[in-house]
């Protein structure tokens, strides 16, 4: 099987992660922060170590401000839900997910899209536009999970702070592949998928809170104030109602690790030169329809849409998966980036990169397309 | 022998307390007490001296207190 599905979630984990869950499975089953017997300290321990390790990757003040969640939507529900009330108002990309717009729409908030552009200058320049004096919450994914567009996410954090609103990044594709520092970017909330890009496993998901969050969604046991009804105010337990998935959270830990040791930039300039391969590849074959321009650094996300003429995408998807190469087709949950690529009605094939992808399995899917 | 008792809350912030104690030379320890309900998780630190630098640190380091007793 030649995944490239990446973008979903990352289809090959590195041994040391193996390793690190399973010693998690055998040795930590414990609950952290709840008993006090060896065992329960020693999976709070590590907890907090990943939490540091965390915060460190990604720039954050301290350990505390690591929320563990089950997922990257759990985690932006968190942010949107959290910091939002009546008279609000927020401002998202033309690119994002669901994950971002069904809790913004349940919320009732009123909310504006900034659009994006080839142009980042013209997109920074949207979402300036947009900002209004209620504004209080700015969200932006650090990079389109349809096209790979890498948004000006830098610029628009530090418009943010100057002008006194909060701006949570989704990066969901952008973490493991692109630098973030919180504190250096002005990221106020950072939401993340660490099964993607830091190669960890399912069922994790990452939230770094520098701003308060004002109220919960989900509320229960945290180990803290038992005696108290009332939900906890002290992050990161607030937020982490019921027990955590410490053998993700040890997975997470050697995913950071690994991607430490290969380096931030190694792997995404790999996995460019992959998208590139790809791209080239496909753009010399007259059946495939290609949607973006040729990929560059720092411009976009090992992500590429294509489609094949007169197929449908799931069609085309399960041509690909009967000669052993797995890619996503549909609307990859963003459907107003399919509006904007003018593909709502197709859907769009996608391959997405991992560093374990090689330029071997790039030409196997090339001479795939060619057969079609 | 005397000893001080440091509720932090939380979990995380004992383990927190304790890391940066130890990077400032104390000799410091976790304990779960189950006596007083009001203090969060139960997980507290456990110095034997200099309580007042220790307080100093933690604040300073952005490590919540709920409590400190001193015990014989």
């Amino acid at each position: 099987m030649i995944y490239l599905d990446n973008a979903a979630t990352n289809g090959h984990k590195p041994q040391s992660v193996i390793n690190a869950v399973n010693f998690a499975l055998l040795n930590l089953s414990a609950n952290p922060g709840r008993s006090g017997h060896k065992a329960s300290t020693m999976a709070a321990d590590l907890v907090y170590k990943t939490r540091q390790k965390t915060a460190d990757f990604f720039g954050a003040e301290g350990a505390e401000q690591v929320v563990f969640t089950q997922n990257c939507t759990q985690s932006l529900n968190f942010v949107i839900k959290g910091v939002l009330k009546k008279g609000d108002h927020a401002v998202v990309s033309s690119l994002e997910h669901n994950a971002v717009m069904r809790p913004l729409v349940k919320t009732g908030i009123n909310y504006s899209v900034a659009r994006v552009y080839e142009n980042d200058n013209d997109t920074v320049k949207a979402f300036e536009d947009k900002i209004k004096v209620n504004t209080k919450l700015v969200i932006m994914t650090a990079a389109s999970n349809v096209t790979g567009q890498i948004l000006p996410f830098l610029e628009v954090a530090r418009i943010c702070q100057k002008r006194g609103v909060l701006f949570c990044l989704d990066a969901a594709q952008g973490a493991g592949i692109l630098p973030i520092n919180m504190q250096g970017m002005c990221i106020d909330y950072l939401c993340a998928a660490p099964h993607k890009s830091l190669y960890a496993p399912m069922g994790l998901g990452i939230l770094i809170c520098r701003k308060p969050i004002e109220s919960t969604i989900i509320e229960g046991g945290t180990g803290t104030s038992s005696l108290e009804f009332l939900q906890p105010n002290t992050l990161p337990e607030m937020l982490e109602s019921g027990t955590i998935n410490v053998p993700a959270i040890a997975g997470l830990s050697a995913g950071i690790d690994f991607v430490e040791k290969q380096g931030v930039e190694n792997i995404y300039k790999k996995e460019i030169r992959l998208l590139k391969m790809l791209y080239e590849g496909l753009s010399g074959c007259e059946n495939i329809i290609l949607y973006t321009k040729p990929p560059f650094m720092h411009k976009y996300a090992p992500i590429l849409p294509f489609n094949v003429k007169g197929m449908k995408s799931e069609e085309a998807a399960a041509y690909f998966d009967k000669n052993g190469i797995a890619l996503r087709a549909g609307l990859h949950c963003a459907p107003t980036a399919h509006k904007m690529l003018g593909t709502t009605d197709s859907g769009t094939l996608r391959a997405s990169f991992s560093v374990f992808n090689t330029e071997n399995e790039v030409l196997r899917a090339i001479n795939a397309a060619k057969k079609l | 022998m005397k000893r001080y008792v440091i509720a932090t809350g939380t979990v995380t912030y004992a383990i927190k307390g304790r890391d940066i104690l130890r990077k400032n030379g104390f000799a410091v320890k976790i304990e779960r007490i189950t006596g007083d309900k009001t203090l969060g998780c139960g997980y507290v630190l456990i110095i034997s001296e200099k309580v007042s630098e220790a307080e100093k640190i933690l604040k300073n380091n952005g490590v919540k207190i709920l409590k400190i007793t001193e015990e014989q």
